[in-house]
């Protein structure tokens, strides 16, 4: 019905130019699938036609459909030039801080088959179990993390670790874009709000089902020698609750009641050599044998997406 | 003395940009240049901006009960070289149509205009899908279609007798709002079918009449069917004596 609809609209309206006002304007017919024009229209007198052109002054219209992306270097700075504007200053007046390192030195590699077994069971107790008392090159960084803050406890810190997690998470769902920066680094801030734009989030922390563990820890400086990071790798298992909303409210993925068991091993980084650094959420590391997220409610077609 | 500066910069960064480079990394300032976004305040012409930030409204999340919401996307084309007063022809061609059927007959419309707003819906259909949690890009239709004068430039031609003329070189700009779920049967008020309990429908074999009738009807009183009682309907139908004064909510 509705495609009727459309043929009977387009052909009405051809029938109201081809018998209207602007008849001698369009006088098209379609001949196999194909629009023939019939009539022309240059003027029948071509002898006069440069006075013809010089009666109307041309004016040159500006490009609104011109996209700056397309255009090369040079053609921006003729465009540039034509409009009488300066270029940009060559150099860059802002000096660059780095309050933050660019990814993880030295990842933390989680062994297989983690989080499976509880170790209360006797599968679980025989199961090999790391201790980070037996890694020399953490405990080199726990050393190295405790010259600049004498009462760094790893007991301690993995529980402020999880209050830093909490808040992050928080302040990603109240999308508070000022308070986040208080939790988590530059490096990590595009990442955890992306794709959060124009969704309504629900996240609710549970409970901790195993006690949050120090699993790693390494120190490096950067361009200077006394210019120090450090970054704790912390295992949380946990149960969270997830439910996100699209723009019309409409749940696209998790759900409000069923809660899910969360094992994460969070990088949690901080410039021990700045006197106001603090520790504050980095990177998560997702290992390969990690099974797949919930798919989403959506289906997809293949041809929009890369996958082979 | 530029030497001298890059020298005294350079230990952070890893390699001074050339100066012309630069201009790639500056976006905001190129843009003014060619007035293609609405921020060229310098310029002194408003491009529209009120209509892609319908796409920004949240909606808080649905309860169970609720009927799913239907979503929609507004997009726009700004500046089109071409007459709006031409463009309101194809603008209403589009009104009310599905995004696929809208989209073929543009391809065979032989005006200029036509391949801009086929750009627009095809963009709005793409937007959709990416930004919009639209499942099924042909599940749209065009629920808003409309034309909106642009930028005007004035030009001069001469006429015979040494007199002038004016010459007006017209941009529009083409809105489009495309709404999740299949088109209506009737997009125009003035268009909806008028229900007629008439000695005609007994003929016909209908029991909903649902077409136009050019006579006056005494005593009933013209209303959509789905305005009338189906009780009422079923006892005319029956022959026994219906009560026409209820009108359902």
């Amino acid at each position: 019905m509705a495609n009727m609809n459309g043929t009977f609209k387009s052909i009405e309206l051809f029938k109201s130019i081809s018998t209207g006002f602007l008849s001698s304007s369009l006088k098209t017919t379609l001949v196999a699938s194909q629009a023939v024009r019939h009539t022309t229209n240059k003027h029948y007198a071509p002898k006069w036609k440069q006075l013809r052109k010089w009666k109307v002054v041309k004016v040159e219209l500006p490009k609104f459909d011109e996209n700056v992306d397309d255009l090369s270097p040079e053609q921006i700075r003729s465009r540039m030039k034509e409009k009488g504007l300066q270029p940009p200053r060559p150099w860059i007046e802002r000096s660059l801080y780095l309050s933050c390192t660019g990814g993880v030195f030295e990842p933390y590699v989680p062994p297989e088959g983690d989080g499976k077994v509880s170790a209360m069971t006797k599968s679980g107790a025989k199961q090999k179990i790391e201790f980070v008392e037996k890694k020399s090159k953490s405990m080199m960084a726990v050393r190295k993390i405790r010259s600049f803050d004498e009462d760094f406890e790893p007991r301690d810190f993995v529980e402020s670790a999880q209050e830093i997690y909490i808040n992050a998470h928080n302040c990603l769902v109240s999308k508070n874009k000022l308070k986040i920066r208080e939790y988590v680094t530059e490096r990590a801030y595009p990442e955890i709000r992306h794709n959060i734009h124009d969704k309504t989030i629900h996240w609710k922390f549970i409970q901790s089902l195993e006690p949050p563990r120090m699993v790693h820890a390494r120190c490096t400086d950067v361009i200077t020698k006394e210019n120090v990071f450090s970054q704790i790798t912390v295992r949380f298992h946990t149960q969270q609750i997830l439910a996100i909303y699209d723009r019309f409210g409409r749940l696209m993925h998790g759900s409000e009641i069923l809660a899910k068991d969360v094992l994460e091993y969070v990088v949690f980084e901080k410039h021990l050599s700045n006197q106001y650094g603090a520790w504050r959420l980095h990177e998560k590391i997702i290992p390969d044998w990690m099974p797949p997220p919930e798919p989403s409610l959506k289906t997809f077609r293949l041809a929009d997406t890369n996958i082979q | 003395m530029q030497a001298v500066l890059r020298c005294a910069r350079s230990t952070v960064l890893a390699s001074i940009p050339d100066s012309w480079s630069n201009l790639v990394a500056l976006p905001a300032l190129c843009k003014q240049v060619h007035m293609s976004s609405g921020l060229a305040a310098w310029s002194g012409h408003n491009t529209p901006m009120r209509w892609p930030n319908y796409n920004k409204t949240i909606f808080p999340p649905q309860e169970l009960t609720e009927e799913r919401r239907l979503a929609y996307v507004c997009h726009m084309k700004t500046n089109i070289k071409y007459s709006p007063w031409k463009m309101w022809y194809i603008a209403c061609l589009v009104r009310g149509l599905s995004v696929d059927e809208a989209l073929k007959q543009l391809s065979f419309v032989l005006k200029k205009g036509a391949t801009a707003v086929k750009d627009t819906i095809q963009e709005a259909q793409e937007m959709a899908v990416a930004k919009h949690n639209v499942e099924f890009k042909s599940n749209l239709w065009v629920a808003e279609s409309f034309v909106g004068k642009g930028h005007v430039v004035k030009g001069v031609r001469r006429h015979a007798r040494g007199r002038v003329g004016k010459v007006e070189y017209f941009h529009c700009h083409y809105f489009v709002r495309l709404e999740e779920g299949t088109p209506p049967d009737h997009y125009y008020y003035h268009n909806r079918p008028k229900l007629l309990v008439s000695a005609e429908l007994e003929e016909l074999g209908r029991l909903e009449g649902i077409f136009q009738c050019r006579r006056p009807l005494p005593l009933l009183q013209l209303r959509p069917a789905s305005l009338v009682s189906p009780q009422c309907i079923q006892d005319w139908h029956d022959g026994r004596e219906f009560d026409d004064t209820g009108t359902v909510a």
